[in-house]
């Protein structure tokens, strides 16, 4: 009955689910799990553009007019440390994990593999 | 060789960087250029690299566009501001409708109401002929909505800005909250009301109205045209399917698609029965010891022709009541009524 329901609802209101919405549910997806991203791969020391192309690599490609300001909210959270170094012949600033974010970041992992042990199990149940 | 290509390229990378720059705050445009400028340089050098030579002007372009225009880049690193929050918006909104459907709608009903009825209105606002009439209507119009809305406007964006500060929104209680109602329910206590209203008013009007002479006394005697005979009949009638409809409403207190409909119908009836009352010029004559005929006709007159001026605010009224009506029609047809929707929620369980 609730499934009837259901499918009279999508049809009475739904759409056929466009290319529109399918990105940007993939974008709110993608959202929260980039921060985790950008402060997993800050366990070692980077710079923008090579962090963006090492998540790129990694399969999560972001634009740098996301990475940037991400990557100055996390520093003003206290999440990353940054530094200005100089490295073949041009001024590049370095990020890195504070402690803070170390912490944050083992917190978050936690809560992805909760999510996710849920996710499944409400798949599996589906 | 075209003329795009024929500049330096890296001055298109100077010019978009000062445009970026010019939207930045100041006191983070240095540090956000900088870095923004060398992710620029080291992704013109890997493409130099892959290339195997310098990049021309064309190639440079398509690289800046892809980062996008300098507002939005800049605008990505400003914080996420706006003069209405989003927990106003809504209430803003709300707000906003019902200044549309409570003043600027009613002005302009007002405005077509005058000019249709008024004749002195009308002179005076025609001396332009009609299309000068519309527009100086319509630009007084613009001026109301900007001045009713603008004013909203204002008053929220103070509000949000004390919502800010003192988050007084956030103070509620569920207590507080209005009762959960649906829209079909018919209140038992109206129903009771308009039972005893109606057998009253039908008691009422076989015991004084159903005579053409309502009224005979010594000092005055009050006589109706035939034509009385007709409405006599037809509010009795209305009267009754009134009392009956609210029996019924008494009994199954949620509106039918069925009891809406026949609500509309005799309310439609009613409301055109009145209109014609109106211009019907039902009073006959009037009498008295002490009146003089022609000052009795003239009174007779005066009182037809004042209910005859009345007609378009009679009208006015009926057509908001038939509106009223056919959105509960149509509402009644929408919702499933309450009893149906306990038994559906059941089958659902």
């Amino acid at each position: 009955m609730r499934h009837t329901v259901c499918v009279t609802y999508y049809m009475t209101n739904g759409t056929q689910g466009g290319p529109e919405i399918l990105e940007n549910l993939k974008l709110e997806l993608r959202r929260g799990c980039l921060i985790v991203a950008v402060l997993a791969q800050l366990r070692t020391e980077q710079y923008g553009y090579t962090l963006r192309k090492a998540l790129a690599d990694d399969g999560l490609a972001i634009d740098e007019g996301t990475l940037y300001p991400l990557l100055r909210r996390l520093e003003t959270q206290g999440l990353l440390v940054s530094q200005w170094r100089e490295e073949d012949k041009r001024n590049k600033r370095f990020y890195h994990l504070s402690p803070a974010g170390d912490l944050i970041l083992k917190q978050l992992l936690e809560e992805w593999e909760s999510i996710n042990t849920s996710l499944n199990k409400i798949l599996q149940e589906a | 060789m075209s003329k795009s290509t024929s500049r330096n390229p890296m001055d298109l990378l100077d010019r978009y960087l000062q445009a970026v720059r010019f939207w930045l705050p100041k006191p983070q445009q240095q540090d956000i250029i900088a870095e923004l400028s060398e992710d620029l340089h080291s992704q013109v050098e890997e493409q130099e690299a892959e290339l195997g030579r310098p990049l021309n002007e064309t190639e440079m372009e398509v690289i800046l566009k892809q980062r996008g225009r300098p507002l939005l880049v800049a605008n990505r690193y400003l914080p996420q501001r706006s003069l209405i929050g989003p927990v106003l918006f809504p209430i803003y909104c709300f707000v906003l409708k019902i200044v549309a459907f409570f003043y600027l709608v009613p002005w302009v009903l007002v405005w077509i109401g005058m000019m249709l009825f008024s004749s002195s209105y009308r002179a005076e606002h025609t001396a332009a002929g009609w299309f000068g009439a519309i527009a100086s209507a319509w630009g007084a119009l613009w001026f109301v909505t900007f001045f009713a809305l603008g004013t909203v406007t204002i008053v929220f964006v103070v509000l949000e800005q004390v919502q800010a500060k003192s988050r007084f929104l956030e103070d509620w209680n569920p207590r507080k909250l209005p009762p959960a109602r649906n829209p079909n329910q018919i209140p038992r206590a109206g129903s009771v009301i308009e039972v005893v209203v109606n057998l009253m008013f039908g008691l009422w009007w076989i015991d004084t109205m159903s005579s053409l002479v309502v009224l005979n006394r010594p000092e005055i005697r009050i006589v109706l045209s035939p034509v009385w005979r007709y409405f006599f009949w037809a509010f009795l009638l209305l009267a009754v399917i009134n009392a009956v409809l609210a029996g019924v409403n008494l009994a199954r207190p949620y509106w039918t698609a069925l009891r809406a409909s026949i609500r509309l119908a005799t309310d439609g009836a009613a409301s055109g029965l009145f209109c014609w009352m109106m211009k019907a010029s039902v009073l006959a004559q009037i009498s008295g010891a002490h009146i003089s005929t022609a000052r009795a006709l003239e009174i007779t007159n005066a009182i037809n022709l004042g209910a005859a001026k009345v007609f378009p605010v009679v009208l006015a009224v009926g057509i908001v009541i038939a509106l009223a009506d056919v959105y509960r029609v149509f509402r009644a047809r929408k919702t499933v009524p309450a009893p149906l929707k306990r038994e559906v929620s059941a089958a659902a369980v």
